[in-house]
């Protein structure tokens, strides 16, 4: 890594009998390997994750580097151990299959079949690929992973306008940082880069559950709870910081004043200039703020882990709630993974030039 | 100046400024209520024996626990090991911030901007800290890693990289980390690196000066302000640094992946030590949210 700019600048300083067309040309070739080589072992982690997905627990200690031959479960497997090592859902089974009564655990599959009469063709055919495709059956199986879903993609997209829209209003209010007040707000906003989320954590949840006890019925499990949790969420998340105070504080700042000038001298309010004449003006930087902080929100951990109940909580700490305290299922969790990084890839590949872009512009001001 | 002022020239100008404070309330009063009166809020429990989040006999102990660290062994045996720990995974990270971040940059800035390999560099953007965690596990965990497979099969080589060993922790999260901000950060350098005046780098090249001199005489002297930005993400995130850990199970069975962050985090979460674990916080943070303010001050005043 290191070595390779060094390595590529040294011919340059070396081999003076060559043209400096030459030298030219073979710099660029090796720096083309390079990127090439670091293209593709950015990619690799991503591709083992999806390979990873359809490889069992059983079958992780084999090297696979493309989905392996499908698995089935033997009929000697214990009821007990899929439980634990295939997160095997009994209540399910029991259902599908039409079993009425008490299944010993510490029965053999094809014991289960004969007690209580299931065909050993039908149960053959039930587990068949289950130890291929047990990662997604138990994560697409799993409700509460759904409505996680639901709740990561609801969470995202209500901070994201809630912060553009709060940002905007005090990026109005800053802009031009003349007075002393707006100096002090925005340094009030910068100290946010400076703070560990871990050291707010505690004084922030002390506080925030403080504020939650105080709502009636948020204290026992139900909507109540769950919307005020969910609330208090989004609020952590729009509260604003460095990023989108400085990015719409110094794109405001550079609309001419004129057009403020001109439209008051039309009629217009500044509640009207800001979103009738100001808001279009914003696209650069509204997909800045947006385009950094997308992935921020979506991949939250630490607060939804903390703030939000396990039966209302994001699809992160569903998926870090899989690793059990016995046996870790990882089948399930790369399977976790790779479902919770593959909307923001699509999104983050089918806009790259606006990410790219964006993230340019945002770096640029800070 | 007030005298030369019209009347009505001064009442729009408070007009203006009551609508600013208008405008910039909402957020102000959710940045505040949430970054900074917790903290107020939190200072009387600093004094008490507070035990969790829902201890009602709540008694005031005075400065007891910000002595804890100095004369509390049992304390100490968990904070000394984690601080050590801490220290040397953000060393590295910050290694890994120049590794990846200022060598892609300088690539990029050398060869020309190329929107794909940008694209690639930032790719691991998109993943969580949770993922990046796993995918240490996927690739390094001791009999089940990716890598250490492909070791076996291929070179033959059974004594594997082991995530979960010492060095697992502090030497290869702090690379995977690297790789996964390396996009981030090389936003920073090459913004840090576009804003020099091309004639300086002209005149140095006319002047026969080698590569690694414009680097060092060139380059860096007016890349101050980025470096000191990417030190501030590095020193303060790695500080942070939380889920990741997580993914390595450092809330249960893996001791070496309990950073600081974690240890503060079972004090107020799981052992019931509330109060001493947010003095201990306080006692950690605070000297370094002091660097890190007078590193953005310095940076400012560079910048403009």
């Amino acid at each position: 890594m290191v070595s390779t700019t060094s390595t590529s600048e040294r011919p340059a300083a070396q081999a003076t009998t060559w043209t400096p067309a030459r030298k030219r040309r073979l710099l660029k070739a090796l720096a083309t390997a390079f990127m090439l080589a670091y293209a593709i072992v950015t990619l690799f982690p991503f591709y083992v994750l999806f390979v990873r997905t359809f490889v069992s627990t059983k079958e992780s200690v084999n090297l696979h580097l493309w989905i392996p031959r499908q698995e089935d479960i033997s009929l000697d497997a214990e009821v007990g151990n899929l439980s634990v090592q295939y997160n095997l859902d009994l209540r399910k089974v029991k259902e599908d299959l039409g079993i009425k009564g008490y299944v010993n655990p510490r029965d053999s599959l094809r014991k289960v079949a004969e007690k209580h009469k299931v065909p050993l063709e039908r149960m053959q055919q039930y587990f068949s690929g289950f130890g291929t495709f047990n990662g997604w059956i138990t994560l697409l199986n799993n409700p509460a992973f759904w409505q996680s879903l639901v709740r990561t993609v609801i969470v995202t997209i209500v901070s994201i306008v809630g912060l553009c829209f709060l940002s905007i209003l005090t990026g109005a209010g800053l802009a031009g940082l003349r007075r002393r007040y707006q100096m002090t707000i925005y340094n009030i906003y910068l100290l946010q880069m400076v703070i560990p989320t871990i050291m707010i954590l505690i004084p922030q949840f002390l506080m925030v559950q403080g504020m939650q006890n105080l709502i009636p019925s948020a204290d026992k499990p139900g909507y109540t709870r769950w919307a005020v949790q969910l609330i208090f969420l989004i609020l952590i998340f729009i509260k604003g910081g460095a990023l989108s105070t400085m990015v719409f504080t110094s794109a405001i700042n550079q609309v001419p004043s004129e057009l403020e000038e001109s439209a008051v001298l039309d009629g217009a309010s500044r509640w009207q200039y800001i979103w009738r004449i100001l808001f279009p003006l914003l696209k650069v930087p509204i997909a800045t703020v947006s385009v950094i902080m997308l992935p921020v929100f979506w991949n939250a951990f630490l607060e939804p882990f903390v703030y939000l109940d396990t039966a209302n909580t994001t699809m992160l700490p569903v998926i870090a709630n899989y690793s059990g305290a016995y046996a870790v299922n990882y089948q399930i969790i790369y399977t976790g993974v790779f479902v919770s990084v593959m909307p923001l890839l699509l999104v983050y590949l089918l806009l790259r030039k606006l990410f790219v872009r964006s993230v340019m512009a945002g770096a640029i001001k800070g | 100046m007030a005298t030369t002022i019209s009347p009505h020239r001064r009442s729009l100008e408070r007009q203006r400024i009551r609508q600013d404070w208008l405008l910039l309330a909402p957020q102000l009063i959710l940045f505040i209520g949430l970054t900074l009166v917790p903290f107020a809020v939190a200072f009387p429990v600093l004094f008490t024996d507070r035990l969790s989040f829902q201890d009602t006999s709540v008694d005031y102990i005075g400065t007891a626990n910000f002595f804890r660290i100095f004369n509390d062994p049992s304390v100490q045996a968990e904070y000394f090991p984690a601080l050590w720990r801490t220290i040397r995974f953000v060393a590295l990270n910050y290694v890994m911030v120049f590794v990846f971040g200022l060598t892609l940059a300088l690539l990029i800035y050398e060869v020309g901007f190329t929107g794909w390999f940008f694209t690639i560099v930032y790719l691991p953007m998109m993943l969580s800290g949770l993922a990046t965690g796993y995918i240490a596990e996927m690739l390094f965990s001791r009999s089940t890693g990716t890598v250490n497979l492909m070791l076996r099969e291929w070179f033959g080589i059974t004594s594997p990289i082991d995530i979960k060993l010492p060095e697992g922790t502090t030497v290869l999260l702090p690379i995977l980390i690297g790789w996964r901000y390396a996009g981030f950060n090389v936003a920073i350098f090459l913004a840090g690196l576009l804003s020099i005046p091309t004639d300086t780098i002209e005149a140095a090249r006319v002047d026969g000066a080698s590569y690694w001199q414009r680097l060092w005489k060139v380059y860096f002297p007016q890349m101050i302000p980025a470096f000191i930005i990417a030190t501030i993400f590095c020193l303060i995130g790695s500080f942070g640094v939380f889920d990741e850990l997580i993914a390595l199970n450092a809330l249960s069975s893996n001791n070496e992946a309990k950073l600081l962050s974690v240890t503060f985090f079972t004090y107020a979460f799981q052992s019931q030590r509330l109060a001493l674990g947010l003095v201990l916080t306080l006692q950690t943070f605070l000297p370094l949210v002091a660097i890190a303010v007078l590193l953005q001050r310095l940076q400012r005043r560079l910048q403009y």
